[in-house]
């Protein structure tokens, strides 16, 4: 495998982690796929580019803008749509439908602002490519890998050291005796929602940076899926690893066979995945969930 | 008034009656056991006096105050702690993170600090740290803080599932079968505990338990249940005597 393979791998693999360990942190404190995460991406991705990089504010701004944007949507959304079917312990088909209903209505919201054209971030960087021994790094792949790895690393932290970590970590695995123990079960969802939201902000400026921004961006979350279902549901770790195997896997695709039939190839591995190992590469042997 | 006052409650599930006008009062330093066979609705009862479930009729007050509609987790902050019949110690965490669990509600810092080590959220760990050790210590489970419960054996996780309730600072403490599936040795070591922990910490304890010995020997009043309705309540000589104790545990005479 050439290094230019493995730089691009871990490039694209970091930006799916960011994809699926938001989607994971939902999944494992509310057990249901949250199918409105790739639109919240689109979505801060996109006020992101109206509230900062249009007006020329640069990079910090535009992902700022687009975090916060992230969690706070996230935090409505999970107001609007999730709080009443989370108090009365309804059946996941009920979040099932609410989620895709709330990703349809941010799909529907950003179609009608910007219709269904094509925007780009403007140049960030000055330099597009660094040169590396023999292999040229994009600074945007550079910085998304960079970008994501910290992120995930205080995450990490926060999940294991802080009380809200804890919080999020004990309803994941038990809502009730959690509840019991005197934990503020619906202000930990609300907690759970604002990381997640803005992951999928970060998440989603990269997208944008990396391809072009445009309403339908967030199909691309199937790819945070895929990975969370690859390294097994529910676990951070799994999501994380899945996420970079993913992300090689494609690279590796593309230089065999063209990213025509990359997607093809992908969505067959998950299906073979599925039949193979359903629980997932973390599965029983990473115990840990969140 | 007493520290917990349940005044006549009731709850029923559809048609089944699980519990009838349970009343009971406790004090400081008290301990009350509940016995009776399975299905008499005793941990119906724990779980109305938590919160889990609202009580159809009565109430249940703590310090004077009305708990009987308020939420599970302000009930615990108000003074209720409780552990489980099947244990309920949450897996992914070590031991120490499942006690520092219970302190976290107590802990002072708030989304800033979640977020950010300020030194506010670094001194408040480091309290609740040395406080959850403290409890882990006074049941005697310190050396497995890092362990995870469900790798240890069943009387050490009861262990822990009580500094868990300790850590909530109850007035009341709610045992629910803490003695199920104990060898006979931590049965006795169990009693030991939950009696020196009635007089060093001086709370209310609410006891639900299967071996009559266990409950006969350290309970200061007990309440026997039966199919929801309380048939006997008393010291534990006086239940012991109750010709419809004795019916109920052993069967009637021809």
């Amino acid at each position: 495998m050439s290094l230019q393979i493995i730089v691009n791998g871990l490039a694209t693999g970091s930006v799916y982690a960011l994809i699926a360990t938001g989607f994971s942190l939902i999944f494992n404190v509310l057990k249901f796929s949250n199918f409105s995460h790739g639109a919240l991406m689109t979505l801060s991705a996109f006020s992101g580019y109206f509230v900062a990089a249009q007006s020329g504010l640069g990079l910090v701004p535009t992902i700022l803008v687009a975090v916060v944007t992230g969690a706070l949507v996230a935090l409505a959304g999970e107001f609007v749509a999730f709080r009443r079917i989370t108090l009365n312990n309804s059946s996941p088909v009920y979040f099932f439908v609410s989620s895709i209903t709330l990703g349809t209505m941010f799909e529907g919201i950003i179609t009608v602002k910007v219709g269904a054209n094509f925007y780009n971030y403007p140049q960030f960087f000055q330099n597009s490519t660094i040169k590396f021994g023999g292999v040229v790094i994009s600074t945007s792949d550079l910085l998304m890998f960079f970008c994501s790895v910290i992120t995930l690393l205080i995450l990490a932290y926060i999940l294991q050291k802080t009380r809200q970590g804890r919080g999020l970590r004990s309803v994941s695995f038990d809502r009730d005796t959690a509840s019991l123990m005197g934990i503020n079960v619906t202000r930990t969802i609300q907690f759970t929602f604002i990381v997640s939201g803005a992951l999928a902000g970060l998440a989603g400026v990269f997208l944008g940076i990396n391809y072009t921004l445009y309403p339908t961006l967030g199909s691309l979350v199937v790819k945070g899926f895929i990975a969370s279902v690859i390294g097994g549901l529910g676990s951070l770790t799994g999501a994380i690893i899945g996420a970079v195997l993913l992300g090689f896997m494609e690279t590796i695709l593309i230089s065999l066979v063209g990213s025509g039939y990359t997607p093809v190839f992908t969505f067959l591995l998950m299906l073979v995945f599925l039949l193979v190992r359903p629980s997932g590469i973390a599965g029983s042997n990473i115990q840990e969930k969140a | 008034m007493a520290l917990l006052e349940v005044k006549n409650i009731s709850k029923s599930f559809g048609g089944l009656k699980a519990i009838q006008d349970f009343s009971l009062e406790a004090e400081a330093g008290e301990i009350h056991g509940i016995i009776g066979p399975n299905g008499a609705g005793k941990t119906t009862i724990f779980n109305v006096i938590s919160g889990v479930y609202t009580a159809d009729e009565g109430s249940v007050t703590l310090k004077g105050k009305d708990i009987t509609k308020m939420e599970q987790y302000l009930i615990t902050r108000e003074g209720m702690g409780r552990t489980f019949q099947n244990i309920r110690l949450f897996k992914g965490l070590t031991v120490l993170e499942n006690v520092l669990c219970a302190f976290d509600p107590q802990s002072k810092y708030g989304i800033v600090g979640g977020l950010l080590p300020t030194p506010k959220r670094l001194s408040e760990e480091k309290r609740g740290r040395e406080i959850c050790e403290q409890y882990l210590e006074l049941v005697g489970m310190a050396d497995y803080k890092n362990e995870r419960p469900e790798n240890l054996a069943y009387g050490k996780q009861r262990r822990v599932e009580i500094a868990r309730a300790l850590t909530c600072h109850p007035k009341v403490l709610l045992l629910d079968e803490p003695a199920a599936g104990l060898n006979p040795t931590e049965v006795s070591e169990l009693t030991d505990l939950i009696q020196r922990l009635s007089v060093d910490i001086g709370f209310a304890i609410l006891l639900i338990e299967h071996r009559l010995e266990l409950v006969m020997s350290i309970s200061h009043k007990i309440h026997v249940q039966n199919f929801g309705k309380t048939i006997a309540v008393g010291t534990p000589d006086e239940v012991r005597q109750n010709p419809e104790v004795i019916e109920a545990y052993l069967g009637k005479e021809e």
